[in-house]
């Protein structure tokens, strides 16, 4: 299976339609990936979707970066007994 | 008035003053009647003035009341009236008290005159069938069932009959200028009824209209206006090269910056500047500000036009036959285009050019963006939490420019209502059906032309829980509240009233919000006789107004008990205290992300520091649009949110006490 680092990567890349290789773990969805605020709320379905899992939509839009959602997505896979 | 003929003294004054009359005997006078204001007036057939000891106002001068350069052919003039340079006549009118005619053209009215009254509007449908009388007492509920509900032709056919009813009694061959009222420097006015208080200046041409004006409600038509065909409303405002043809403007409306409108209906508080309407029915609070927008054959209320909005009605087959429905609260994108027919969920944004139909009406508050293809997508939901719907949802009631005592149109203003939360509901019902239905390799389903992304199926639901929640929580809580502040059980302050209906369906009545049996109330009684004219009307819509309040509860209490799957009766004092925390969790994580939501408009600073260095980007931002801890907006929501927390832990610490009187 897929790490969770590259499943994100994989989702960030259909949701911005973007090339995957390009996408660097410090990057800002927004800022640097150049998502809008209907594809940031996309990428948290989408995240969802992939992982199976239910995120608080709080603390999921609250998180800025690549790095951030697989730090965040981890613990809430965790934490909802998601194997990931 | 005493109505005498001239003495010999005052004739010799007048003919001295080049006066002429047809008949001399024919002209009568009142009591303070001085003839020395009287120069260069030529009187044809009756013509009676009142007295002329006092002043007019005029352009802010005091000029004293008379009548010079004119002639006047069978008018009644009142107590201190100023007419003066008249040129070609002032014909068959009663003039008030205190009114001042200067500077005009011609100002008559013409036998069997109806000032509008009667006047068939070509509404909606530009190619016809559902046209609106138009009438002086024609208010946003009576329009909407004439115009909207002709599956129901007994119901159209009495609307009608009550509509040219009234405008028969309207049919004169003299017209009225009421009192107070100043006409100056008008091209031509003919066959036009005038309100008091109003003000018509610099117009050019008004034909066979009523403007309606109270004294606290004062009606102004401006510089350059041209309309045939037409009712101004009281307070209303039209001026600046707007031209206008069969068409009713509203209380407290605003119209002008040479816009332009045929077959139209506007209601309270809707604006036109610069743009375009044919066959459109503006509920309340319609605005349109640019002058490359097009409005056609829609209906549309609270709603807000972006720059270069447009639609068809036309496929070029049979006419322009096709309509369009955006419900509450919608707005559109600048350079947003839609074909007709459509039909739009309340609250919802519509971006881009759509070359398909759609029917998002049980999606409220949802964006509907065209994609590449001119397909609809359609995010569900996603403008609850959005900051422009909640400062929308409190501009409105402190944009209420009506004044005066007569409101003929019905508001009400409430964002979360049971006609937005039943569609929630509806809505969300449907999501959840699809998303159970719908396999994880399909990546998006189509409802009624709109393209839904599967992942988004349940986000659409979420948003919609929070909103469903926030209502019904908020009105259980609410209960509570009042409850112990009355000292009151609360199986009592949960009670239903008597006289309340509850219908799972609420509609939207342009305006008045009310449920499915109150609207079928309504027009049973209008097709059963029992509402035989306009004043029975309004009298039944107040009477649904009044029971808003009580009809609304007992929505919310079924949806509650249904959604919840609980009585509220049965409810302990420590089940309250979870709904008042269930209250605090969802509606504070609502004003969060209403407040992230502003936040964003304090990211993005490209642009700013224009001509400064690297640092001057950030400081020439904040002199321009201030911090984000700073903007009203903000504070209000953090205020808001605050002052919800505290009220939660009053209330559960009083349920908590309360909890352990009775254990």
């Amino acid at each position: 299976m897929a790490s969770i680092k590259e499943r994100i990567m994989a989702v960030t890349a259909h949701v911005l339609e973007i090339d995957s290789a390009t996408i660097k773990p410090e990057h800002d969805f927004g800022a640097d990936l150049g998502a809008e605020s209907v594809q940031s709320v996309e990428l948290v379905a989408m995240f969802e979707d992939e992982f199976g899992v239910d995120m608080d939509e709080d603390e999921a839009l609250s998180v800025t970066t690549v790095a951030g959602a697989i730090e965040y997505i981890t613990k809430v896979c965790q934490e909802q007994d998601v194997e990931v | 008035m005493t109505d005498r003929k001239l003495t010999s003294t005052e004739r010799d004054v007048l003919l001295r003053n080049g006066c002429t009359a047809t008949d001399w005997n024919a002209l009568k006078v009142d009591d303070g009647f001085i003839s020395s204001r009287i120069n260069r007036v030529y009187f044809v057939g009756e013509v009676k003035i009142g007295g002329l000891t006092g002043v007019v106002t005029s352009s802010g001068v005091e000029k004293p009341a008379g009548l010079s350069d004119a002639t006047i052919v069978n008018c009644s003039l009142g107590r201190d009236v100023r007419v003066a340079n008249v040129g070609v006549h002032l014909a068959n009118y009663d003039i008030g008290d205190n009114a001042c005619i200067e500077d005009i053209g011609t100002l008559a009215t013409h036998s069997d005159a109806t000032f509008a009254n009667g006047v068939a509007v070509n509404v909606l449908n530009e190619g016809g069938g559902r046209e609106v009388i138009l009438f002086n007492e024609l208010s946003a509920q009576f329009a909407h069932l004439m115009c909207l509900h002709r599956f129901q032709p007994a119901l159209v056919e009495r609307l009608t009959e009550i509509a040219e009813g009234y405008a028969a009694g309207q049919r004169s061959d003299r017209g009225t200028i009421g009192h107070g009222v100043t006409v100056r420097s008008v091209n031509t006015m003919e066959n036009v009824n005038v309100g008091d208080g109003a003000a018509i200046c610099g117009t050019a041409r008004l034909h066979n209209g009523t403007v309606l004006s109270t004294l606290d409600a004062v009606t102004r038509v401006g510089a350059d206006v041209q309309a045939e065909d037409f009712i101004f409303a009281e307070g209303a405002n039209v001026a600046d090269g707007a031209v206008l043809s069969a068409c009713f403007v509203g209380q407290g409306c605003q119209i002008g910056r040479q816009f332009s409108a045929e077959n139209c209906l506007f209601f309270a508080n809707c604006e036109g500047f610069h743009g375009e309407a044919v066959s459109v029915f503006a509920g309340p609070y319609t605005v349109t500000h640019h002058k490359s927008t097009l409005l056609i054959a829609g209906l549309f209320s609270f709603y807000n036009a972006g720059s270069g909005t447009n639609q068809s009605n036309h496929m070029y087959k049979l006419g322009p036959v096709h309509e369009g429905k955006l419900e509450r609260g919608c707005k559109t994108g600048s350079f947003s285009y839609m074909m007709w027919p459509c039909r739009v969920g309340p609250f919802s944004v519509v971006l881009g050019k759509h070359k398909r139909r759609f029917d998002t009406s049980s999606f409220p508050f949802s964006l509907i963006e065209a994609n590449a293809q001119g397909h609809c997508a359609m995010v569900p939901g996603l403008n609850l939490t959005t900051v422009g719907t909640v400062r929308d949802g409190a501009k409105w009631p402190a944009r209420d420019r009506r004044k005066g005592t007569i409101r003929r149109d019905r508001i009400s203003f409430d964002v979360l209502s049971p006609f937005t939360v039943g569609r929630m509901i509806q809505g969300s019902d449907i999501l959840s059906k699809l998303r159970k239905e719908t396999d994880k390799s399909v990546d998006s389903v189509t409802i009624n032309g709109a393209t839904v992304k599967r992942v988004l199926l349940r986000t659409g639901e979420k948003f919609y829980r929070t909103g469903i929640e926030i209502y019904l929580l908020e009105k259980i809580a609410r209960r509570v509240e009042q409850a112990v502040a009355d000292g009151r059980s609360f199986v009592e302050a949960f009670q239903v009233a008597e006289g309340a209906v509850y219908s799972e369906e609420w509609v939207d009545i342009s305006g008045q919000l009310m449920p499915r049996k109150r609207l079928d109330s309504l027009t049973d009684s209008v097709m059963n006789g029992s509402i035989t004219d306009i004043d029975g009307f309004f009298n039944a819509i107040d009477r649904i107004d009044d029971n808003y309040d009580d009809d609304e509860w007992t929505w919310a209490r079924h949806m509650y008990e249904r959604l919840f799957e609980c009585d509220l009766d049965d409810l302990t004092e420590d089940d309250l205290g979870a709904v008042a925390d269930s209250l605090l969790k969802v509606k504070g994580k609502f004003l969060r992300q209403v407040s992230a939501d502003a936040r964003k408009e304090f990211e993005d600073m490209t642009g700013f520091g224009h001509g400064g260095v690297a640092g001057d980007v950030e400081h020439d931002f904040r002199e321009v649009r201030g911090a984000y801890e700073e903007n009203t907006f903000v504070t209000r929501m953090q205020q808001e949110l605050e002052g919800l927390e505290i009220r939660i832990s009053t209330l559960r610490a009083t349920l908590k006490e309360l909890s352990q009187q009775l254990s």
